[in-house]
This record gives C-alpha cells, structure tokens and sequence, in this order.
C-alpha cells in the first residue's frame, strides 16, 4: 500500500451556517474519523466570508466535498448523510 | 479536438449532471453565482441570519433540529436553559449536548410521522436543581431542509408552587385529620392554624389570637416557673416540650389535658414555629378520681367490717356459755354478714332491694320450702350500710324461729312485709311476724340476738327495732333508716 505515504487532502465548501452546511461539516467529522482517521488533511472552506474561494474549484452548489489529492478530483455534492455513497465515491477508481 | 479534451468535457458534463440531479434532489442549500465578475453565495429559502435572529427575540427557549436531531440552531434562551455554550451545539447532535431526559423526550416528540404540533413535558436536573419544561415539536421546511422546531418553556415555577400547594393541602388535611387538637402558632406565639378538635376548646375563633391568652393553661405539676406561654416559648427555640398535665379552666368542653409542643421546621430551613398538641385527659382524670374514691370506700368499709366483726365476736363471746355454742353462733352471724356482702357484691355496691336481703338471709332455714315465707311489698331499695344492718337483723330473727319459733316446726310460717304508717311520720316499717309455730313466752333473759335486733339500725334517729312476744308468734316491727332508702 502506497496510500498512506501519498498526500491526501479534502476540502469541504459551506455557506455559513445553513443546515446542509452544518450537517456536512458533522458527517465529514465523523466518516474521516471512523473510516480513515489520520489518511486525509481536512479543510473547510465558508464560502459566504469568501465567495471567491469558490473558483478554484468552480463550485456551484453546497455544499461540495472536493478530494483534491490524489488526483484526479472527485466532487460529492450535498450533506454526506450518505456514508456508503461517500466512501465508494473516495476510494474506488483508484488512481 | 484532442482525446484529451473530449474525456475534459465528458468530465465537465458529469460534473454539471451531477449538480443539476443533487439541487432537483434538494441536497443543497447554497449556490455560487458569479455576477458581473463577483462571486456571490446565495442561500435556497432567505439566509439562515433572519431565523436566527427571529429565534433569538422569542422569549422561550428554541431549537430548530433537522429529521436526525441535529441541532441547527439553538436560541441563547436554550442554551442557558440546558446550561450549554452556544459555539458547542450548533451542528452536534441534541443527543450529545443536552441532558439524557431532554435528548429522549426530543426523540420521542421526532418519531415519524411527525405532523402536527406534539408537546411533553420533561424534568431534569441542573445545578443540582430539578427543573421542568414543556417542549412544543412542530415540523417545518427550513430551505431545501425537512426541519423541526422545538420550543422549552421553562414550567418550574409553577409545578413547584403546585407541589407546594398540594403538600400544603395534604399537610392542612393531616392535622384536621388528627383527634387531638392541634394547632400551629407563627414565631411570635400567634395561632396560625388550629384543627377542629382545637375549635372545640375554645369559645370563639382561636386564630390570631397568642396561644397562651387564647388558651389560659394552668400546670398543677409544674413550678410557677413554667407557664403555658413558655410552652410555646420552648418549642419556638427549638426544645420540644412532652407531656406536660395542664388544666384549662376556660375551656367550654374539656378541661385536663396533657400538652406537647414541638418545633415546626418548613424544609431545612429555620424555626417558623411550633406545633401544640393537646390531648384529652378527661376520660383518664376522671377514672382517676373514679379509683381513688373507690380505694377510700373499699378501705372505709374494710373498716367498718372488722369493727363489726370485731364487736360480733365479743358480743357473741359474752352470751354464750359454751365454746360449741359461741362457735356456732358467730360462724351464723359472720355467714349471715357475708350473705349481704355478695348480694352487695353481685350489685357493685350499689342499693339492694329489701326483698333481697330477707330471701337471702332466711334461704338457709326454710330450705326452699313454698310458704314457709311470705314476702310483700318490699320492693324499696336500700343502701349497703342499711342492707348490712338490716341483714343481720334478719339473721338474729331467723336464727331464733328456726330454735324456738315458727321456723323450729313443720307448718310454722313467718311474713315479712312493709306496715303503712301514717303520714307524716317519716317512718319505713318492716314487719316480721310467726305464725304456727309453739305458743310464745317472752325470754327470762336477754341474748346478744336481742341487742343486734334493737340496735344495729340505731345508727339513725328513724332507725331501729322492736320486739314484741305475741302468744301466737314472735312479732318485729323494724324500722329502716328513712335516709338510707330509695325508690
């Protein structure tokens, strides 16, 4: 396994304090911690203090999950109340 | 156009498929829209401040939660209701901030269908302190978010004033429950509460009123130190007072009691009183006197009848010449003595009739033979002295038919009735006559039986005896003590 020794990172883009924004935020707390605690580095992003942030990824709609490493970016869109969809959508197709 | 750009724009047309599907599905809430070369984000359903700012003017505690319990947004009213902070609950679920009982009533207000308004009541602890609270679940669309917003009003106050309420009724129910009377002075002595048995005491309404004025207690057991005031003085100090005999002669019904007092504490706090407990003594006071009397009256005739055995023995002693004889004669009359004393027995001590005296004593000399004796109207009650004396009287004449008179032959027969006398001599004469028995000579010499017949009721100037010796038979004409007879 060469994962662990690869850089991960995940950002995950909100909007203040909507209810999707908070949910996302504690479902991404609780899936990196019981599914792959230490493998990503987790930031997030509120796109209401900075609307431009949002361009880097092109973001459309919150919130939005990006796996930025490895490459290439996935995006999962929505409040990640699905843990199976989320962990299909970071771990299969490996690069 | 290169393979790479294709697979680019493949990437890119997912990507906006996916967008598309995850805001028709409602999976978001915010977009980025660029405008004029300005990024904005725009929230689905008006921003979260103006909820957030409508929550925080309402009065009550609130919370809107989505569907798993998440706390969305929790007003500054919640958070200091659940002792909370305000940055630890927003988007934790309630299960992990709020006390076990609130987390389980708000799950079970969220069991689906959730439809309309539902509410519960919760209690739990905070600081140590057991508050209570409403919690009002209504379901509502918070943007793109199935939402539900839950209200706490804080009902504390007013369980706690119902609790108070009801153990000040169920206390106000055991007092006026109690047989004693019972009655509740403030710190300063005054009657606050006083149950009916306590009324009872009194000649007009006791509450208001110092408990010694309302009540004027003597203590005949105590030292003029003590007095009913400093009864209620103790117990308002803290020492309760047990027991204490008191005497109140104002009282309209009862008068002897026996007073307790004791501190009244409210919770743990100080002294606000005292309770006094006053318990009817009447009943016992008066089988008291009952007792003593009855002791002074048995001793007064315990007595009265060694006197008279005593007299009987010497007298008995005196008039017979013989041993045989005297043991004879003092056993009949100790016998006849004791026959009036079981009759009185058998009546407690009370009046016997006249009737009773005579068929008592004559029982062992006519043997129960019909018309032997006749017996007519004496059915006046006479009291223990007279029936005594009067018992013995009998005996000597029974005594003396059954050895020389009516009673020593077959045939003979004795009458005992009441004579009429005339009026207005105060007199009640019992007459003893013999008949059929050996022709009558009057005695050469007096006996003791004599003297008991003439004397024994001499103990009252319309008291006492005659005899006269008819040839046809013994004649007696006794005369009772008018004062010792009753109808």
């Amino acid at each position: 396994m060469t994962e662990t020794s690869s850089p991960k990172k995940l950002i995950l883009y909100v909007a203040g304090q909507t209810p999707k924004s908070l949910a996302a935020i504690a479902n991404l707390r609780k899936i990196t911690e019981e599914h792959m605690a230490g493998q990503y580095e987790v930031e997030v992003i509120d796109l209401r203090q900075n609307p431009r942030l949002a361009k880097e990824h092109s973001i459309v709609a919150i919130p939005t999950l990006v796996r930025e490493l490895p490459v290439p970016i996935r995006k999962i869109i929505g409040d990640l109340s699905d843990v199976e969809k989320v962990l299909v959508a970071l771990k299969v197709q490996d690069e | 156009m290169s393979l790479d750009e294709i697979a680019e724009l493949r990437r890119r047309l997912a990507e906006a498929e996916d967008t598309i599907r995850a805001i028709r599905q409602g999976d978001v809430d915010a977009l980025v829209v660029g405008q004029q070369g300005e990024t904005q984000v725009f929230e689905i359903g008006g921003g979260t401040d103006a909820y957030h700012a409508f929550m925080e003017v309402m009065n009550v505690g609130a919370a809107a939660i989505d569907q798993s319990g998440r706390i969305l947004y929790a007003n500054a009213n919640l958070t200091s209701a659940l002792g909370l902070t305000q940055n630890s609950v927003q988007g934790s679920l309630i299960s992990e901030v709020a006390p076990m009982e609130v987390a389980e009533a708000v799950d079970h207000l969220l069991v689906p269908p959730l439809l309309g308004p539902l509410s519960t009541q919760v209690d739990f602890k905070r600081d140590g302190e057991t508050v209570h609270y409403i919690l009002a679940a209504t379901p509502f669309q918070l943007s793109t978010t199935p939402a539900v917003a839950i209200t706490f009003t804080d009902v504390t106050d007013r369980v706690r004033a119902e609790a108070t309420e009801q153990s000040e009724r169920a206390a106000r129910a055991v007092i006026a429950s109690a047989n004693e009377a019972v009655l509740v002075c403030d710190r300063d002595g005054i009657i606050t509460h006083a149950n009916a048995a306590a009324h009872a005491l009194f000649n007009g309404d006791p509450l208001g009123m110092e408990f010694a004025q309302a009540v004027p207690l003597q203590l005949p057991n105590a030292t003029g130190l003590m007095q009913a005031e400093d009864i209620v003085f103790m117990a308002i100090q803290g020492t309760a007072v047990q027991g204490v005999e008191a005497h109140a002669p104002n009282a309209p019904k009862v008068k002897d009691f026996l007073v307790s007092a004791a501190p009244l504490r409210i919770g743990n706090d100080a002294i606000s009183g005292c309770v006094v407990t006053m318990v009817d003594l009447s009943q016992r006071k008066e089988a008291e006197k009952q007792q003593l009397l009855l002791m002074r009256e048995l001793d007064h005739r315990v007595k009265n009848t060694l006197a008279l055995v005593l007299s009987i023995s010497s007298r008995t002693l005196h008039h017979e010449d013989t041993l045989e004889g005297f043991q004879k004669a003092f056993t009949g009359r100790i016998e006849a003595l004791a026959a009036t004393h079981n009759l009185l027995a058998e009546n407690s001590w009370t009046n016997l009739k006249i009737d009773d005296v005579v068929q008592s004593e004559l029982a062992p000399f006519t043997s129960g033979v019909a018309g032997r004796l006749v017996t007519r109207d004496l059915d006046r009650l006479m009291a223990p002295r007279a029936a005594i004396a009067f018992g013995l009287v009998v005996h000597e004449l029974a005594t003396n038919a059954a050895k020389y008179g009516a009673l020593s032959v077959t045939g003979g027969r004795v009458s005992v009735q009441s004579v009429p006398q005339p009026d207005g001599e105060g007199r009640f004469v019992v007459e003893w006559r013999e008949s059929g028995g050996p022709r009558v000579e009057p005695p050469v010499r007096k006996g003791f039986g004599h003297t008991v017949i003439a004397r024994s009721l001499q103990y009252s100037p319309t008291g006492g005896a005659e005899i006269a010796f008819e040839p046809e038979g013994l004649v007696c004409r006794i005369s009772l003590p008018i004062e010792d007879l009753h109808n």
